[in-house]
């Protein structure tokens, strides 16, 4: 405030302070994805947004600047766009993570992956140490398809104790497996003909239960809620949390359910300069009524704010590959299951397109086989037909069987594509096993494919699904390694620039923030990840630990 | 001695077969009892808002109130709502959504100790759905939500017309006969009320059957014995007098047979009720008397003091 004339009242003065309030951070390195200066080591903010780019003297001439040293020893590369994630992320570290992968939950604890049954028991018992006497226990992330030993049971959770009800969520949140106790306050036991309430050789409940008919009364008695678990006070800082671990400033919830008592809470925790993300609630689609989905779109979208951007729709096609629920094309799952299952019908996919269309609405559409997208394209197709919106830049997510001919197609309509590349690494050797073979396989998530067939490409995570970290996304796409090690489909590798550019400018195209985030330009949001080293200058092989020190939101710094 | 537990019905079935229809009906009826209608579909409240309003003001002479909800996935989590609820309505029924499995739906009734399972209608559009079950798309979906009905409730046409191609693909739902049937069945779950309400609402389509005496089961005798009933004998519910000095509380609702425990009666109270077209008092009776034969407790029964439910297709 050095240059500020004596006699200027205190009011004034306070004008001139936030009309001249700049900051320059100093950084090691800036990679901005701007092409017209694609690497810099200053970058000035100003009211949140970014003032100028470039050297120590880009900011020259605009006033009184104040120089933050804070990240010069940092990377800055803009602020990770996650274009496809749901809030329930967040709330799930309510519960206890048990899966078989390492996880950092939002507080930064690390939990390493629990790789046989004993360790899954030895962490419980750990847990239910910290716990009141008789008080639930309930976990969450457990995987069988990883573990090749016997299959977990209520007798392994009775060593746990059977002084309390314990309930463990398997990762897909279809399955569970429970004590003694808990099968006892669903009143199940040998005589119980439930669906879904697995029984043993001697007819005895193993414990396992699936589906939500048979989770349904544990779940009613021991408070666990989906609904809460995404849209309470907690999830969604805990979402925020999460997000400054892994360089996030914008983040999709990528099947929004919102009520109006919802969405004033989400404003209002959003608005506050404290909160370090920017989130993308997307209203889902669970049936037909596309008037009224419409509707409820338009009347979202009027209440966004900088930091809730609201207005778009999600369409669910079909299922997941790995439960044989997605629609796949002929010639179908290799072990010979039956085709999947439509959560929309098809019918009601091209109507829903039709009116989203007509009303300017724009879709991210999930399909996860190669039937599902097939269908999705062309009911985008036929609505283009009816009502042309060249600008309509509707999204296929997941888009995971889809060869050069569909990605070809979507280049044609406008569509982009939202890839889940985080699938070769997690589920790729049991894709080319058990469930479309190794051929198919091997173009699974085909981010080559996409953008040579020039489409616009975004890579995600599907947090809770897989961990969120756009890093290691990027490094999936970039070097498709699966657990067992493997290269799985080298031909759609994608370069590090690629994939930094989808998870930056691409997924910021998909949510159509592109104008305002997703590159460090004169202009934009000064939304950064703060990185230790050069993710361009690493190993491609290593640009997964590339370290994430925390975060610039709109000017504001939270450091890990 | 009454069942306190919340019955689900679902009504399931493809886009635009007229399950909107067929609830409305519902709702218009003078059936007498607190209904909860959950819609699993986004917005897809097409109930006439003009019965809603009726059903409000009528409530207190017809305690006929209707409140309907929608949500999106979280199915499960309203219909735990609806049990929290105070008072809790008489009845839930649940429209799934065009593509839902209704059994998915209907399993919570199976599982929750606080429900009871009021059967599966699903609603067939008697001129399409031959072109949709064979629709490679779509097929396989339309066709799981037929064979899992207890009742099909054919629409838009005569249900006769339709009736081999149904019964091919499940052949032990009852069609709805006639599809104009009144609308109490469905909620007597597909019989006639059993108790009179004033006005007693016999319809000559549905024999009616009591059984009685003073026999006494075990579970598994009782079940066994519930399963092999006459073909076309929906509905089944009552007392039975136990083996062990506890009686049993029976609800039969198409293919389900859920026994529980209750205090012993001093003799058995059944009423039964299945469309004349398909079943008749005498076989009711031999069944009922022939293959249950009043003897001693079966010897090899071993009964079981927790509730305790079947499900046919699962044996
Ligand atoms: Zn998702």
């Amino acid at each position: 405030m050095s240059g500020l004339p004596e006699s200027l009242t205190p009011a004034t003065k306070k004008i001139c302070r936030t009309m001249t309030d700049t900051t320059i951070f100093k950084a090691r390195k800036i990679i901005t994805m701007d092409p017209n200066c694609p690497e810099a080591t200053h970058v000035a903010v100003r009211d949140g947004r970014i003032l100028a780019v470039g050297d120590e003297r880009c900011a020259d001439g605009v006033g009184n600047v104040r120089v933050d040293e804070r990240l010069s020893g940092a990377v800055l590369l803009p602020g990770f766009v996650e274009g496809h994630a749901h809030l329930m992320a967040g709330g799930l570290w309510d519960y206890t993570y048990v899966g078989y992968h390492d996880r950092t939950d939002p507080d930064g604890q690390h939990w390493p992956g629990l790789t046989t049954i004993e360790q899954v028991i030895e962490g419980l018992s750990q847990q239910a140490q910290k716990l009141e006497p008789g008080a639930p226990l309930i976990a969450w992330g457990f995987d069988p398809i990883f573990l090749s030993e016997e299959r977990l049971s209520r007798h392994h959770l009775d060593r746990v104790g059977t002084d309390r009800p314990i309930l463990v969520f398997f990762s897909n949140l279809h399955l569970m497996c429970v004590n003694g106790p808990a099968l006892g306050m669903a009143g199940y036991d040998s005589d119980s003909r439930v669906e879904g309430v697995v029984k043993d050789a001697d007819g005895q409940p193993t414990g396992e239960l699936q589906e939500m008919a048979a989770m349904f009364p544990l779940m009613r008695r021991l408070g666990v809620d989906f609904r809460h678990l995404a849209q309470r006070e907690s999830a969604i800082r805990a979402y925020g949390r999460m997000a400054v671990r892994a360089g996030v400033t914008t983040m999709t919830d990528l099947f929004s359910t919102l009520s109006d008592d919802d969405l004033a809470v989400m404003l209002q925790i959003t608005a506050g300069s404290d909160y370090p993300l920017r989130i993308v609630p997307v209203l889902g689609a669970a049936g037909g009524q596309a008037e009224e989905l419409a509707a409820r779109a338009k009347a979202l979208a009027a209440q966004s704010s900088d930091k809730l951007r609201l207005g778009a729709v999600k369409l669910l096609t079909d299922g997941s590959i790995q439960g044989w629920t997605a629609r796949v094309k002929w010639p179908g799952y290799v072990g010979g299951q039956p085709n999947g299952l439509w959560n929309l019908a098809p019918d009601q996919i091209f109507e829903l397109c039709e009116v989203m269309q007509r009303e300017g609405i724009q879709m991210h559409v999930h399909t996860n086989g190669d039937e599902a997208s097939e269908v999705a394209i062309e009911a985008i197709e036929a609505a283009a037909r009816k009502h042309p919106w060249p600008g309509h830049r509707h999204v296929l997510q997941h888009c995971q069987m889809m060869g050069t001919d569909q990605f070809t197609r979507c280049a044609e309509l406008g569509i982009a594509a939202n890839i889940f590349a985080n699938h070769i690494w997690y589920f790729g050797d049991q894709h080319a096993a058990l469930t479309i073979g190794e051929d198919r396989a091997r173009r699974m998530d085909g981010c080559r494919a996409a953008l040579d067939a020039g489409v616009r490409i975004a890579i995600h995570s599907d947090a809770p699904v897989t961990p969120l970290g756009p890093l290691f996304t990027a490094w999936c796409a970039v070097n498709r390694q699966t657990m067992s090690g493997r290269t799985l489909g080298a031909a759609q590798r994608i370069t590090t620039l690629e994939a930094l550019y989808a998870i930056t400018m691409g997924a910021a195209y998909t949510l159509k923030l592109d104008g305002e985030i997703g590159s460090i330009e004169t202009g934009k949001r000064a939304d950064f990840a703060v990185l230790g080293e050069d993710p361009t200058a690493v190993d491609p092989k290593s640009l997964k630990d590339v370290p994430v020190l925390g975060t610039v939101s709109g000017g504001e710094v939270h450091l890990t | 001695m009454t069942d306190t537990r919340l019955p689900l019905t679902v009504i399931g079935g493809y886009l635009g077969a007229g399950k909107t229809t067929l609830i409305n009906r519902v709702l218009s009826a003078t059936h007498g009892r607190r209904l909860m209608v959950l819609v699993n579909d986004f917005g897809a409240i097409n109930i006439d808002a003009d019965l809603l309003e009726s059903a409000e003001e009528d409530t207190l002479t017809l305690t006929n109130g209707c409140v309907c909800c929608t949500m999106g996935g979280d199915l499960f989590m309203a219909m735990a709502d609806v049990l929290d609820r105070n008072p809790r309505p008489d009845h839930l029924l649940i429209e799934a959504s065009g593509v839902a499995d209704p059994q998915k739906i209907a399993n919570a009734a199976l599982a929750e100790p606080d429900m009871r399972y009021g059967g599966i209608v699903t609603v067939v559009d008697g001129r399409n759905f031959s072109t949709l079950t064979q629709d490679s798309l779509i097929g396989p979906q339309v066709r799981g939500q037929i064979a899992c009905a207890d009742l099909l409730y054919v629409s838009k046409t005569d249900g006769q017309e339709a009736a081999p191609a149904l019964q091919a693909i499940n052949p032990e739902a009852v069609l709805a006969d006639p599809p104009t049937a009144p609308i109490e069945t469905l909620l007597q779950e597909f019989g006639q009320t059993f108790e009179a309400r004033g006005k007693p609402a016999s319809h000559p389509a549905y024999t009616h059957w009591t059984g009685g005496g003073v026999r006494m089961f075990g579970r598994d005798r009782l079940a066994k014995l519930l399963q092999q009933r006459p073909d076309g004998l929906v509905r089944v519910k009552g007392f039975v007098r136990g083996d062990d000095g506890i009686g049993w509380l029976v609800q039969v609702v198409g293919r389900d047979i859920d026994l529980s425990r209750t205090a012993q009666p001093d003799k058995t109270q059944l009423v039964a009720i299945g469309p004349s077209a398909r079943v008749n008092r005498e076989d009711c009776d031999s069944w009922w008397n022939e293959k249950a034969p009043d003897v001693q407790p079966d010897a090899l029964c071993h009964p079981s003091a927790t509730d305790t439910k079947f499900r046919e297709m699962d044996t």
